[in-house]
């Protein structure tokens, strides 16, 4: 009996999310619709040349896309209606994320957000990753809430500091947003290790956090020798250096 | 006769020339070792394990070694998987989930390493199954692809894109069609491939190249998982290994049967276009409960069960690979991750790809299934001891793995902020229960699509009598409406009531 309540739970939370989802998608359609009227479908002149016939057009494709999403939209609303989903939708504000999964969920957006468009373009890339191993494992390894607030505050500030400081690209080689990282990636070690004194997770954590960024980077440049975020970072810079001045001439003769 | 012998020829050439390169064993070693970890830890896929490879290997060495890298880590994960599902009941990747059926019950009943032991064995010959299907099966369709043109490779597509969605969805049939259109459309971002239009760029000039799809994969496969894993879980209690994992060759003789039915079962599942490993072994577990004698002991620990959905799943890497070289079509999520591989070294599969390219996969697997066999049964121990690693701490190392494999394809951070916005959009996709292997597969047909359905049209003068004028396309055509029509419910209470008339 649990069982089957727990299933039309299920559907009913699946539903109002639909209801939702169908009015989004109704909205990008509609939006995108719009956007597909700026390509030229029935032979308009571009800079005095014709852009041949409906079939030529390069929007006749998209407008096919986008209409069949629009009536999949109405479709997915008139099914959700049918089953409930608006009453659920309305009636309820959380469509079935509790609080603990929505936290869990929030700090970790912030943390990759600030990550991906804070620290990897601005920040050494063994640094902000080794802090972002660091604070990922502190954080949700064990599952307590304080702590993944923790983490995700231990990645938003350098993330933030980064972003706001260092905007431009012309500033992305500057060295204070790395040290920063540093020092907060040092200080949540610390707190890793005291805070799991006798835990073999948290003793393996900085190593894991050191070896895991530096051998992946190193791999990538001198073995792929592909690109690597941030060439000029802290630590990358010293790596690189000694490669090709100290160890390079050493096989190289 | 003469065709067979000129294969085995063929076949025999491309097996030479790659066990006498040495390098071929480093790259099949590891790559196989890493594919059965990334199956055998739970929360990691085999999609993943080809997709961060893709990222690693895809253009950074020759396409001949990242092929065996690729290959050997597909095979390697759809194997790893069945370790979770028979000490865990955990299943290590979709692939492997109705092994747990039969899986757990043994490993319980203290036949833990027989089990593997069979499995292991199992899946080397599911995969031989699978790939010899695609040395015989990648040519006949070849010589019969040659002669398709525009109006049958637009349908084609849209066909595998439709299958795709019908097929994956958990929940409505719609939501994987719109998972499908929601592909299509990112994929006509950027210059229009016949008129060089910009189309939806928003005057960013990264957008003119359009979507890359090493981010997207990254994004719809990678992030997901990583968002979804890092989670506290207990890790279940795993059962303790009893007996030697060896191949029982008695049980192996006395399921040749088994094994033989569910090889080709996997192999056509695999070859449909999108459909994956997991339909696969699902499939094959539901035809073997139908017509072996111990059906009524499937769930309950069954060899059979157990030999149907592992011989399956393997055997489906073959059958995936046939629609992806012969058409350009993926057959599953996986597949689609190798797709991507071939792109970004400007490999086109398809009628016209060098046939010894195709030779060489064949060649490749077949090295892949060996290496998995060997690295499965003297090897076992350290996967087991691999499970124990919590999610918790492996997936932050993925996380850093799949941004800098998407920052080093090509198009730098503009590339990652693209995957971080694909992730995010994948897991709330994956939250309301839309499959995310017809949306990849709508991003990586999207170009085809379009260039072919707009082709077609130029050259009939818009005349939509395109599309019926040539038999395969009129076949075509038939199914992407048959495949329409049957999700319409008005028509389903008509065959249904069609049906009961007769009765």
């Amino acid at each position: 009996m649990d069982t089957r309540q727990n299933i039309t739970d299920e559907k009913a939370v699946l539903r109002a999310r639909d209801f939702w989802t169908s009015i989004g998608l109704f909205a990008l359609s509609l939006f995108f619709l719009w956007r597909t009227s700026f390509i030229p479908l029935w032979g308009e002149n571009r800079a005095g040349v014709s852009g041949g016939d409906w079939y030529n057009s390069a929007a006749i494709v998209p407008l096919g896309i986008f209409t069949g999403l629009l009536v999949l939209s109405v479709v997915l609303f008139v099914i959700a209606l049918r089953e409930g989903g608006a009453k659920t939708a309305l009636g309820q504000v959380g469509i079935g994320w509790n609080r603990d999964e929505a936290w869990r969920f929030s700090t970790l957006a912030v943390i990759l957000f600030f990550y991906i468009a804070g620290l990897v373009p601005r920040v050494d890339f063994i640094l902000c990753s080794g802090l972002l191993i660091t604070a990922l494992i502190y954080g949700y390894h064990g599952g307590f809430a304080r702590r993944m607030g923790v983490a995700a505050s231990a990645i938003a500030l350098p993330g933030a500091y980064a972003m706001a400081v260092h905007l431009p690209q012309s500033e992305w080689a500057k060295h204070d947003d790395d040290w920063l990282t540093l020092l907060v990636w040092l200080v949540l070690t610390g707190v890793v290790l005291v805070q799991g004194k006798g835990d073999r997770v948290a003793r393996a954590t900085p190593i894991i956090a050191v070896l895991a960024p530096t051998i992946l980077v190193c791999a990538m440049a001198f073995g792929f020798r592909q690109n690597v975020p941030n060439r000029g970072g802290l630590i990358f810079k010293q790596i690189e250096y000694h490669y090709y001045v100290t160890l390079k001439p050493l096989w190289s003769r | 006769m003469e065709f067979v012998l000129s294969q085995l020829a063929g076949f025999g050439g491309a097996f030479y020339a790659l066990i006498i390169d040495p390098l071929t064993y480093v790259y099949l070693v590891t790559s196989v070792f890493l594919g059965i970890t990334f199956g055998a830890l739970p929360g990691l896929t085999a999609t993943l394990a080809v997709t961060i490879l893709t990222g690693f290997f895809g253009n950074k060495i020759p396409l001949d070694y990242s092929l065996i890298a690729l290959l050997g880590a597909y095979v390697g994960a759809i194997y790893g998987g069945s370790y979770p599902s028979i000490l865990l009941n955990i299943p290590g990747t979709a692939a492997s989930a109705a092994t747990a059926m039969d899986g757990h019950p043994l490993a319980k009943q203290g036949r833990g390493g027989e089990a593997l032991g069979l499995t292991t064995t199992a899946s080397f010959i599911g995969t031989l199954i699978g790939t010899a299907a695609l040395l015989i099966f990648v040519w006949v369709l070849l010589l019969i692809s040659k002669n398709i043109a525009s109006p049958e490779k637009a349908l084609l597509a849209l066909f595998g894109i439709l299958l795709s969605g019908t097929l994956m969805s958990e929940d409505l049939v719609i939501k994987g069609w719109i998972a499908g259109l929601i592909g299509l459309a990112m994929a006509m971002v950027g210059m229009d491939p016949l008129l060089s239009e910009p189309r939806y760029t928003f005057g960013w000039s990264y957008m003119l190249s359009g979507f890359q799809v090493v981010p997207v994969l990254m994004g719809a496969f990678a992030v997901p998982q990583i968002i979804d894993g890092l989670r506290h879980m207990e890790v279940g209690k795993m059962v303790a290994l009893q007996g030697r994992i060896l191949p029982n060759w008695t049980a192996v003789k006395r399921h040749m049967p088994t094994i033989a039915r569910s090889g080709v079962i996997g192999t056509g599942v695999g070859a449909l276009p999108g459909v994956g490993e997991d339909v696969a072994g699902w499939v094959s577990y539901g035809v073997g409960k139908t017509v072996s004698p111990d059906g009524k002991n499937f769930g309950k620990g069954s060899l059979e069960g157990l030999l149907s959905s592992e011989t399956a799943n393997n055997a489906c890497i073959g059958g995936a690979l046939i629609p992806l070289l012969v058409l350009g079509i993926p057959g599953s999520p996986p597949a689609a991750a190798l797709m991507g591989a071939f792109k970004i070294n400007n490999v086109i599969p398809g009628p016209t790809i060098d046939p010894n390219i195709i030779l060489r996969v064949v060649a490749i697997m077949v090295l892949a299934s060996f290496t998995m066999w060997i690295l499965g049964l003297f090897t076992a121990k350290i996967f087991i001891k691999i499970l124990r690693i919590p999610q918790t701490v492996f997936l932050p190392v993925v996380m850093v793995l799949t941004t800098i494999g998407s920052f080093s394809v090509g198009g730098g951070i503009n590339d990652l902020y693209l995957m971080l916005g694909v992730g995010f959009v994948a897991y709330f996709m994956n939250m309301m229960k839309y499959p995310i292997a017809p949306l990849v597969i709508g991003v990586i047909l999207g170009g085809l699509f379009d260039e072919t359905f707009r082709r077609s049209l130029f050259l009939s003068d818009g005349d939509l009598g395109v599309f019926v004028s040539r038999p395969g396309a009129a076949i075509l055509l038939a199914l992407n409406v048959a495949l329409i029509c049957a999700q319409i419910p008005a028509i389903k209470r008509l065959f249904s009531r069609l049906k009961r008339k007769p009765a």
